[in-house]
């Protein structure tokens, strides 16, 4: 077991080793982020400076090796634009989009399984086709234009919610909703699959063959089983959650990481931009390995596999 | 707008309807000089505003004030200068009473307010002066160390500046077309740090900083001790709204009270909608067309006719009702806005897309040509696109690049679009010999090219002690711009606000040629 | 009555209609039409449009749909900001959404697929390398991948085809590679090894005409993803420039009208976008079950 995790854990550090040298690379190929900071027409010397304030004019691997040290110490570097620590800026966003990744999660889920389960056992009859029809929509919307069509309905012609920015729970509801339409649809098929899956299995035919009523069949045994793939798949889509929520939080002016990442592009603000990706992809990298630990704990087959 | 003079007196008695009675009278009472306002109520209250764009720490440091006016939004409310545009006024006297220069003007010598303080309560003296311009290291700061000897401060209340040579843009220079007027506390700058000054900066300006969120709102509270007039307004909060919809819709809704920049249709919407006002702006800041070609004798683009060509194509009355309801200004000067020092009335702009294409004909081109590439900054896309389509019309054929705004002006600058045509702007302090010297003549930022009987003409300007001589020069200098078609000018921007139903004086337009609300201290809510 | 009407049969069952036939085999009739007409749309669109989509005129700003009160059959869905033609540029947009959503998936396709047998094929170094470069670009979201390249190269439409390329291959790496490694213990790898053939023909003519299939399956599960992010990116200012008449940027220059009452800039891009993409995934849907039943918890 031990070498199992360790050997994931080794192939998680290489990974965000290799995404940390393919963002810093690929940030500084953006252009120069002193043209921002100096007026249009400055001297060279204007530019030179500012360069040097912000160790630009050293040579790249001497950059890349400061950066790494101060990563190691948790130390995402300082913003060029507002002039405050990355990581700070980060944190200071990041609840914003978990709350919205949050809601939107349990609204999917709230959604998505019992219309799945509610599909699986009417297999064929209205309810499944129905929930065909859902899920097709759902995965086939994009999720800003799913936003634009609420702010259309619910704020300019009901005029019931606000159209954008974050205060408010009602502010809250519709970017919630259209980011998390497509996830619902998601678990919904997963929910459906699943559970029909595990309707066929041996284990429900015995309790049936026992005599159990369907109903009860269905919410004590089935329904637990057919959960746990749902669940894991729920939170690896939370992190995705976070991290697409940005054309979602640009329709509604939500200030999560989402907007810092495309604000930090347009100010080639490379300390935020580095900072927003690395966290996104360190965050996806980990809860990967979590849910493969978790996977050989419950699986002896698979810890032990070459 | 005629030369503006050096003297003492502040605002013009006229705005205030104070007769020259009450002025002998109140002098009698011994209150002389300034007539001061009643004071009012203390400060009480609270508005927001929806900006558009993000603020940066870098813009509460006068010292590092770039070139454009969107720094001036907080700088007018944070901070306060020794001369600085005012209602009515280009170069007023602020934290300076008055100044003279002696007559070869090669020395300027400045008497300091009595009593104006700092947020934390320390005097602001002459001490601050010279530190706020020895540490300033934004536009133009090269040019001015360079032309500054040396500064001497007397005593407290006095400070001279000795340059070089005469100079007689100093003052231009000094109040708006830089930062270095712009007075910061020693002590206090001294103590905390550069790094630390920005986060919490102090000024001798109308209002207090209380806080900032980075990419959310700045806080600001108001400054009893202000000179001019205490602000009537407690708390001003800035709110970070940079998608236009969404900024509208706050200001709908009363989660805003001002929104800066809502254009076409929703401009529109804002005008009919009740309890909303619509407050255009006319900016300082000309857009053109540019032919960076005009110099390449193979191109189409060093035929006069041709440039002229596209004066006559472009439909700016049509555009400017489409895009932004008709309050642009259209002009025929190019880079030189209406409300500078030394601006040059050209004749009206013409709108002829036939005797366009005649004058083409003429050029060689019957069926027009192929042009490349129109080079624009993104945020400015949907004007250029109906210049590309006024100039198709007329069988010109550009094909659209807009770029990000700061890689937009660093292309321009850098003389990277050198092919093509280039929509430009600039809303940068200055008069008409700054505007010279960017754009039109050798050497300029934006000068991809000159013609030597322009060039020859500003080393003269600049020496040129005397105003009417210098005015006929600049005047010279602009004509010859317009008589070679060198820009195709487009317009005065309109900036265009929104107002809510509580704000009583938004302050918008008092400062002819600035985008955004100041002076601050005017600002009022609705009783 | 003679003889030959009594005794006259059938000389076999009654062939069905093509359509019976189609239906039968749950072929997905209407997404299939309505990508051909969009495929038709996108080909011929020089010919259709009533109206250049780039060139607007001033004066026929925000004229709705024909059929309301101010509109006009001159301009049959309404025209947009700057006057022009919202029917002229939906049809040309449909242009950009085929060539944009088909090559990029072809593009992510063949890398991927490449890559992926090499990788499951070669094993040992060089396929931790490929997988652990897998991993990273998995790591990297997307979306914001996507954004971040775009804002490196620069908007255009080759861009983005190269961009969402580069962005999606690993879906294929990984699956493919999957497959190899169980089809490299078949019979017929092993024969073909034995008899001497190349590594390289191997995976030629043996591996890659097996894992089409899946290839392809996985394409046309792409190809909805693809559109959907084409739209969020030239919707977020970083796609397909303007005046291009993307889909996704008419969404985002509409975005504006939405609060005026002007619905008919958002609804009908945003109609067009939902068809490609359903057509898409039914599409793909009815694939992954044709072709390999396995394939189906994809």
């Amino acid at each position: 077991m031990k070498t199992y995790i360790l050997r994931r854990a080794g192939y998680c550090a290489l990974s965000l080793f290799l995404l940390s040298l393919t963002i810093f690379f690929f940030v500084r190929v953006t252009g120069d982020p002193a043209a921002l900071l100096v007026e249009p027409g400055a001297s060279p010397g204007d530019i030179a400076a500012i360069h040097h304030q912000f160790g630009l004019d050293r040579p790249l691997v001497v950059q890349y090796w400061l950066f790494m040290v101060s990563l190691l110490h948790g130390d995402l570097g300082q913003s060029f634009y507002y002039q405050v620590p990355v990581l700070q800026l980060y944190l200071s966003r990041l609840p914003n989009s978990l709350i919205l990744a949050a809601v939107a999660m349990g609204l999917s889920l709230l959604i998505g399984i019992p219309s799945g389960i509610l599909a699986s056992v009417r297999v064929g009859r209205f309810w499944d086709s129905a929930g065909k029809v859902f899920a097709l929509l759902g995965l086939s919307l994009p999720s800003f234009l799913v936003g634009l069509v609420l702010i259309l309905i619910f704020s300019v012609y009901l005029g019931w919610l606000p159209s954008s920015g974050a205060g408010t729970p009602l502010h809250l509801i519709m970017p919630a909703f259209a980011l998390g339409w497509y996830f619902a649809a998601s678990h919904m098929r997963l929910a459906r699959s699943s559970m029909l899956e595990v309707l066929g299995s041996e284990y429900i035919k015995l309790a049936r063959l026992k005599g159990l009523p369907q109903s009860l069949v269905i919410a004590k045994h089935a329904f637990k089983n057919a959960l746990i793939p749902v669940l894991t798949l729920a939170g690896i889509n939370l992190v995705i959650m976070v991290n697409v929520a940005v054309v979602v939080e640009t329709v509604f002016a939500w200030p999560g990481i989402g907007r810092l990442l495309y604000e930090g592009i347009a100010f080639r603000d490379f300390p935020v931009v580095q900072g927003v990706v690395l966290m996104g992809g360190a965050m996806i990298v980990i809860v990967n390995l979590l849910v493969d630990i978790l996977y050989a704990v419950i699986d002896p087959r698979i810890r032990l596999e070459k | 707008m005629g030369p503006v003079d050096v003297d003492s007196t502040s605002i013009p008695l006229g705005n205030l309807g104070v007769s020259r009675r009450d002025l002998l009278a109140l002098a009698a009472l011994g209150v002389a000089g300034v007539p001061k306002i009643a004071r009012a109520a203390a400060p009480a209250g609270q508005l927001t505003w929806g900006i558009h764009v993000s603020l940066t720490p870098t813009w509460f440091d006068p010292a590092e004030t770039l070139g454009l006016i969107t720094p001036y939004m907080v700088l007018y409310a944070l901070h306060d200068a020794m001369v600085k545009p005012m209602p009515g006024k280009l170069q007023a006297p602020c934290l300076a009473e008055s100044w003279t220069a002696t007559a070869d003007g090669t020395s300027y010598n400045f008497v300091l307010r009595k009593d104006v303080k700092f947020h934390n309560g320390d005097p602001v003296t002459a001490e601050d002066v010279k530190f706020s311009f020895e540490r300033y290291k934004g536009a133009a700061h090269e040019l001015m160390k360079k032309q500054v000897a040396s500064i001497e401060t007397p005593d407290p209340q006095h400070v001279t500046f000795k340059l070089n040579k005469p100079w007689p843009d100093f003052l231009t220079f000094y109040s708006s077309a830089s930062g270095a007027g712009w007075i910061v506390p020693k002590k206090y700058v001294e103590k905390v740090g550069d790094e630390a000054f920005k986060n919490a900066p102090i000024g001798a300006g109308p209002y207090k900083f209380v806080s900032f969120k980075p990419g959310v709102e700045l806080v600001l509270e108001a400054f009893d001790g202000y000179w001019r007039k205490p602000p009537a307004v407690k708390r001003l909060v800035m709110k970070m709204i940079p998608d236009e919809t969404t900024r509208l819709a706050a200001l709908k809704q009363g989660e805003i009270d001002i929104a800066y920049s809502i254009r076409g249709e929703l401009a529109e919407e804002l005008q009919k909608t009740k309890g909303l006002s619509l407050k255009p702006v006319v900016l300082q800041g000309p857009n053109w067309l540019y032919f960076p070609e005009q110099w390449d004798p193979k191109s189409p683009w060093s035929k006069l006719q041709v440039r002229q060509a596209v004066n006559l194509a472009i439909d700016r009355e049509g555009m400017s009702k489409a895009l932004f309801l008709g309050y642009c200004k259209v002009t025929n000067n190019a880079v030189v806005p209406y409300t500078f020092e030394y601006y040059w009335q050209p004749p009206a702009a013409e709108y002829n897309p036939a005797k366009a294409k005649k004058l083409l004909a003429e050029a060689g081109y019957p069926n027009g040509f192929d042009a490349g590439l129109m080079y624009c900054d993104s945020s400015y896309a949907n004007m250029a696109e109906v210049s590309v389509d006024n100039l198709a019309a007329i069988g010109i054929t550009l094909k659209l690049q807009p770029v990000e705004r700061a890689g937009f002006f660093a292309g321009y600058s850098s003389k990277k679009y050198a092919k093509g045509v280039i929509q430009g702007a600039s809303a940068a302090f200055g008069n008409a010999a700054t505007r010279m010297a960017s754009f039109i003549v050798k050497g300029g930022a934006f000068s991809y090219g000159s013609y030597p009987d322009i060039d020859e003409l500003y080393p003269q300007q600049a020496d040129e002690n005397d105003h009417k001589k210098r005015a006929e020069l600049l005047d010279k200098m602009q004509q010859l711009v317009s008589e070679k078609a060198m820009y195709a000018p487009i317009w005065q921007l309109a900036f265009l606000n929104g107002v809510g139903p509580r704000v009583g004086e938004s302050s918008f337009g008092q400062i002819p040629g600035f985008a955004y609300t100041a002076p601050f201290e005017d600002i009022t809510i609705k009783a | 009555m003679s003889l030959a009407d009594v005794i006259r049969l059938p000389s076999r069952a009654p062939r069905l209609g093509l359509l019976k036939r189609l239906r039968r085999a749950e072929f997905p009739l209407i997404p299939t039409l309505i990508l051909g007409l969009i495929t038709f749309v996108a080909i011929f669109a020089n010919l259709l449009a009533p109206h250049n989509p780039e060139v607007g005129s001033l004066v026929a700003r925000f004229k709705p749909p024909f059929w309301m009160a101010k509109g006009s059959t001159e301009y049959l869905l309404g025209t947009d900001q700057l006057g022009r033609d919202v029917l002229s540029r939906l049809i040309f947009g449909a242009r950009i959404s085929m060539v944009v959503g088909f090559t990029a998936v072809i593009f992510a396709g063949v890398l991927g697929t490449a890559l992926g047998i090499i990788s499951g094929y070669l094993g040992g170094w060089v396929d931790q390398v490929i997988m652990r470069v897998t991993d990273t670009w998995l790591a990297l979201p997307a979306l914001t991948f996507a954004i971040f390249l775009a804002a490196i190269v620069g908007p255009s439409m080759w861009n983005i085809v190269i961009i969402l390329g580069l962005t999606y291959w690993t879906r294929y790496a990984r699956v493919i590679r999957g497959e190899v490694l169980s089809l490299k213990e078949r019979e017929f790898v092993r024969l073909a090894i034995v008899a001497g053939c190349s590594k390289g023909t191997i995976m030629r003519r043996h591996l890659l005409p097996n894992v089409i299939n899946t290839a392809v399956v996985l394409g046309s599960l792409m190809l909805g993803v693809v559109i959907i992010a084409e739209a969020s990116l030239s919707f977020l200012g970083v796609g397909v420039p303007p005046p291009e008449p993307a889909w996704g940027l008419m969404l985002a220059d509409g975005k504006q009208g939405l609060m005026v009452g002007y619905w008919w800039l958002t609804v009908f891009p945003g109609c067009c976008i939902m068809l490609m993409v359903l057509s898409a995934n039914l599409i793909g849907d009815w694939l992954r079950v044709k072709l390999d039943p396995q394939l189906r918890q994809l």
